[in-house]
């Protein structure tokens, strides 16, 4: 039995819903905290109508969105991913200069774009999404109008979004010249009736391969990434690190699932290399990178190329391992952030190593939270992180991926070196000369960070709880 | 009411009592630590208790607890379980039973202990020749102590916490080890009690010499714990499992006895064994383990742990059955132990060298019974053994205390009168260890002998002459330390909570030969107990009393005389042979840690060091030549973006 379609819809419905009514509210008179409370409102409704249609997926609603479990798990990550980044918003912004009320709006547009991407089966939805999520970002890095390096970083990403939409739409016209489809699975259908691999069509490909990338920020699309990181206030830094790729990634395997390319050898042959790249380029970045900011800028670099090794490896384990490693990599990612953003004043982001020094003297509760974050992400056993790098070793050798192994094993070695390296910083004694925000009252900060630590140490002691959730949806996608 | 699924909670307690000992230990009051301390044990005891009679009293089938799964990848399923069986309840009662009362015999034991040991430990005799001066303990260093002893009462409780926390981690660890239905759990609680022996050996670390002892322990068991890790890779490379029931059946469904791979497994299984066990050829470090206090002493280097590996083969029975040579070689190295650490507690002169040699000779009892397959008999003699072998090391630990921390056997004396429980406590471990009749002991050791004799009449011989030579060495300290002359003043006498585990212990070991588990609902029944007398029996029950006899004759009527024994120029040699545990630490000292001192003097500006500081440095090197690549501007990010497109499509084109 088909569900009403637009209850099916109810979760994209109630952010877009959210978002105009915050807009009516600053129209009628601004005010800082109400803005935020009813976007963190229509948020956790929107988590609660996820339910409506996790009875009955998986379902076609409307013409271009296909509600899947695999859908809807992401929704919720990403949608408990944006609620986590609101949180850090509030309290990074409710003492500066400013007018901060249009900062919720364009986190709802940019989560409704995220959510409508992680849904979509169809060209249209999914160029939609990502321009939805791709403007809204361009004006949250912007957002501090008063500060050079934001309003930089967010020309920067407007240009050279613009250039991977580009090749985005270029690739989806190739595509469509060739099979007259849109839909993913008709893509596939013309794919597995094909003898040989058709030029045009892994063209087309390689084109939105190339355009993903850039949001990926895999090499050799990275650039913008440490520019845009350091220059958008920490908080939105955290929900391009977490929401826009996150949900970015789940298309990409989405698509290359449901459109068969794994069948195109060449297409696995250049992932290989961008993951590669990736991987070795990101982590010598890191190396001996001072500041926090560029230096996770990097690191996300590296881990979005373990992830595209999971990819490659294929197989069963490829939908388990992105279940369990995305959600382990944005807790982390918005913890380490959510630490950034609660120590940046509302002169200067706390991005520099000096910061750090002597941290764990000063405040040890924040201290151990980043610490445990760092070395969750550089994949330390008993947190999170070591269970997400056990699955995509698992996977690679799996499929005999020697080459991509040696490159992950590596990367981790140098990942080890500059994630010690802040901690190292952090415990060092003797008084810091940069200028960091006292110990205040940012109480929505605490609790997330203090959620977010806790299940960072939970899942990685004893991550079946997330893996039980994983298993019981079942992966049909299509 | 179903006790049994308190399993689960049984190693919690010590781990709790663990955690909040160490975590808060400086805050707590003496009495508050030893409640923790001690009640945390009595607690896992008494749930052990319940567990264990509804068990014993139900069908015998075995309990399995599924706690939970660590990682479920593929094949690959890291699950925690405990697993309940009549051997495990075996262990169970040995290890929280014995544990609970060393807990509370050590809660005085170490009352008074200072955080500086009170004495010099005598140091090991590295070379024989040594061995004519006596073992001087200076006077002045004692008295040093002494005054150091009051400016150090802040630090006093703490050491008593700091003794407490790493017995309990060391009980929350056997019971794992134990109770495990994994292999990879079994071996986390097998590196736990490792962790927690060395940390106790040294726990006196003021002493180099202790922290020497303590890391020497540390690192022989580490060889034979490598083995152990290899051989359950090995299984679980080749029958996709870690969980031990599972292995078993699989390795008996799919490996023909005799093959290579049972062959090896087994091998590697029996690496880990002997070094947990100490037995040969990794037996030296448990004399030397002595340096750590007698309550460690008793729990950990007789009762539980280095039994640790008598348990590991029965546990694993299956593959040892897959593979002859190796179950031979069980059999050849416990009665070589047996008898090379029999003949060295001969002339030993530390009570406590002697109680560890006989330690490792007894444990070569069982490893023989293991070796000829007569698995319920080697686990009914660890579980005697546990039981009198503490009894032993509580009572030699009392006459050490009241005769002010001395250890030679030869500046003790006459003991008897002045402390009659310890007195009796040694009487009767003693018979017990000698197997005369009527103790627990003999019960035990008679039917492995009787069971190996139906296998080889050799090795039989071997046991029978260990027997005789255990009769003489088991009686000798009890000859000179309670009889003769009284030498020592004896100032102050054990309070309850030391008297009242010796006087349980001492009912344990006369009557706990009446103690049969039903291990026959775990093992095949090989062997059929012969109640007839006969020669072999015969000789099997005569020998313990030739070497009490001996014994007699040398240190009681003094018929015989060591001294004169000692003038023979040819017996010289051999008794520092002895003395120095068959020249085995000389050999491995010229085998192993010398040509390892010379490499590592050779290769002072490590040569391998260059390596990793040569990859830091083209580390730096290429992080400054990529960062160059982040320039900012954003004509060089785009073109080289429209660059990385056409690269890869060429690179799609090409392939």
């Amino acid at each position: 039995m088909s569900m009403n379609p637009f209850f099916a819809l109810a979760p994209f419905v109630v952010i877009a819903g959210t978002a105009v009514a915050v807009m009516l509210g600053i129209a009628l008179k601004r005010n800082f905290g109400p803005a935020f409370a009813m976007a963190a409102c229509g948020i956790i409704a929107s988590l609660l109508t996820l339910r409506m249609p996790w009875r009955d997926s998986p379902i076609q609603a409307g013409l271009l969105i296909w509600l899947d479990d695999y859908a809807l798990f992401y929704m919720a990550l990403l949608l408990s991913a944006g609620l986590a980044v609101l949180g850090l918003c509030y309290d990074y912004f409710k003492d500066r200069e400013g007018q901060h009320e249009e900062l919720p709006l364009l986190l709802l547009t940019a989560l409704l774009g995220a959510l409508v991407l992680v849904g979509s089966s169809h060209f249209a939805s999914f160029f939609i999404g990502l321009e939805l999520l791709g403007i809204s970002l361009f004006a949250l890095i912007g957002y501090p109008l008063n500060q050079a390096r934001s309003l930089e970083a967010a020309l920067k990403y407007l240009i050279l979004s613009g250039m991977s939409s580009a090749f985005l739409l270029m690739g989806m016209a190739l595509i469509y010249a060739q099979c007259g489809e849109l839909y993913f699975s008709g893509i596939g259908r013309y794919i597995a009736g094909q003898q040989d691999i058709n030029v045009t069509v892994l063209s087309g490909t390689l084109l939105i391969v190339a355009g993903l990338a850039f949001k990926l920020s895999l090499a050799p699309f990275h650039w913008w990434t440490p520019d845009v990181y350091e220059g958008a206030p920490a908080p939105i830094t955290a929900f391009i690190a977490t929401v826009s790729k996150s949900a970015v990634f789940v298309l990409l395997l989405r698509y290359f699932i449901s459109s068969g390319s794994y069948s195109y050898a060449p297409l696995l042959n250049v992932f290989s290399v961008i993951a590669g790249l990736s991987i070795v380029g990101g982590n010598l970045l890191a190396l001996l990178q001072n500041n926090v900011k560029r230096l996770l800028a990097y690191s996300s670099i590296a881990h979005m190329g373990y992830l595209l090794v999971a990819l490659i490896a294929g197989g069963s384990i490829v939908v388990e391992t992105f279940a369990f490693y995305l959600p382990a990599y944005c807790m982390t990612t918005i913890g380490a952030f959510g630490v950034v953003s609660v120590l940046s004043t509302a002169q200067t982001e706390a991005d520099d190593m000096a910061c750090y020094r002597g941290l764990f003297w000063r405040r040890p509760w924040l201290a151990a939270t980043f610490t445990l974050m760092l070395l969750s992400l550089a994949g330390i056993p008993l947190t999170v992180g070591f269970i997400g790098k056990f699955y995509i070793l698992t996977g690679a050798s799996g499929s005999r991926l020697w080459g991509l192994l040696l490159a992950v094993i590596i990367g981790s070695g140098l990942g080890l070196y500059y994630y010690l390296r802040i901690v190292v910083a952090m415990s060092m004694h003797g008084e810091t000369t940069a200028t960091v925000k006292p110990f205040g009252r940012d109480r929505a900060s605490t609790a997330i960070l203090a959620v977010l630590t806790l299940l960072v140490v939970w899942l990685g002691v004893y991550p079946s709880l997330l893996m039980n959730v994983i298993h019981s949806i079942t992966y049909v996608i299509e | 009411m179903d006790m049994i699924g308190l399993l689960g909670w049984i190693p919690l307690f010590p781990l709790l009592g663990f955690l909040i000992l160490a975590l808060a230990g400086e805050r707590l009051s003496k009495s508050a630590i030893a409640w923790v301390g001690v009640g945390s044990v009595a607690v896992s005891a008494l749930l052990a208790g319940l567990v264990g009679s509804e068990f014993l009293t139900g069908t015998l089938q075995p309990y399995h607890l599924a706690l939970g799964t660590w990682i479920e990848i593929d094949e690959l399923s890291i699950a925690f379980g405990f697993y309940l069986d009549a051997l495990s309840v075996t262990m169970l009662f040995v290890v929280t039973g014995i544990g609970f009362l060393i807990h509370l015999y050590a809660a005085e034991f170490m009352a008074s202990d200072p955080v500086l040991p009170p004495f010099a430990i005598p140091c090991r005799p590295r070379v024989p020749w040594e061995l004519q001066r006596p073992l001087d303990r200076s006077e002045t260093q004692r008295s040093s102590k002494n005054t150091e002893l009051n400016a150090n009462a802040s630090a006093f409780d703490l050491g008593y916490a700091r003794f407490f926390a790493y017995m309990n981690l060391f009980m929350a660890a056997m019971l794992v080890l134990v109770l495990s239905d994994n292999l990879l759990l079994l071996y986390l609680g097998w590196e736990g009690v490792g962790l927690g022996s060395y940390l106790l050996i040294g726990f006196w670390y003021e002493n180099p010499h202790n922290g020497y002892a303590a890391r020497k322990a540390f690192v022989m068991t580490r060889v034979g714990d490598t083995a152990l890790l290899i051989g359950l890779l090995l299984l679980f490379r080749q029958l996709h499992s870690f969980d031990i029931q599972l292995l078993m059946l699989r390795a008996t469904a799919h490996w023909p006895a005799g093959t290579l791979m049972p062959v090896a497994a087994a091998a590697l299984l029996l690496g880990g064994a002997l070094g947990k066990s100490a037995q040969l050829p990794l037996q030296t470090w448990l004399p030397d383990a002595m340096a750590g206090p007698t309550p460690v002493s008793a729990l950990i280097h007789a009762a539980t742990m280095v039994t640790a590996g008598v348990y590991l083969i029965a546990r694993t029975h299956d593959v040892f059955l897959l593979a002859p040579p190796v179950q031979f070689a069980v059999a050849t190295l416990g009665a070589m132990t047996l008898l090379m650490a029999g003949c060295s507690a001969l002339v030993q002169t530390d009570i406590k060298r002697i109680l560890a040699y006989s330690t490792i000779s007894q444990i070569g009892y069982m490893f023989l019974a293991l070796g000829v397959g007569a698995w319920s008999e080697a686990m009914f003699h660890l579980l005697t053994h546990a039981v009198f072998k503490a009894l032993l090391f509580l009572a030699a630990g009392a006459v050490i205390l009241c005769c002010h921390h001395e250890h030679s056997i030869f500046k003790m004396g006459g003991l008897r009168k002045s402390m009659p429980l310890a007195f009796w406590s040694f009487m009767i471990g003693s018979a017990a260890l000698s197997a005369l009749p009527f103790t627990s002991g003999f019960y035990s050791k008679h039917e492995i002998l009787s069971a190996v004799y139906q296998v080889s009449p050799n090795l039989w011989a071997m046991g029978c002459l260990g027997a005789l030579i255990t009769g003489i060495y088991s009686f000798r300290p009890v000859f000179v330390v309670f009889f003769g002359v009284q030498s020592h003043l004896v100032t102050k006498s054990p309070g309850w909570r030391m008297n009242l585990p010796l006087l349980l212990l001492i009912v344990l070991t006369l009557f706990g030969g009446l103690l049969r588990l039903p291990l026959d609902s775990v093992f095949p029944l090989v062997f059929k107990v012969d109640r007839q007398p006969n020669l072999v029996s015969l000789i099997t029950g005569a020998a313990p009393f030739f070497g009490v006899s001996i014994a007699g004759l040398f240190y009681l009527s003094g018929a015989f005389s060591a001294q004169r024994l000692a003038a023979y120029r040819l017996l010289n040699p051999l008794r520092n042979l002895f003395f120095s545990g068959w020249g085995i630490d000389a050999l491995y000292d010229a085998l192993f840690v010398q040509p390892f001192k010379a490499l590592a003097k050779f290769n002072k500006h490590d040569v391998i060091d260059d390596l990793y500081t040569m990859t830091a440095l083209i580390g730096q090197w290429l992080h400054l030549t990529v960062s160059a690549s982040q320039t900012g501007r954003i004509r060089w990010y785009a073109s080289s973006m429209a660059l990385g497109a056409a690269l890869i499509l060429a690179i799609g084109r090409q392939s």
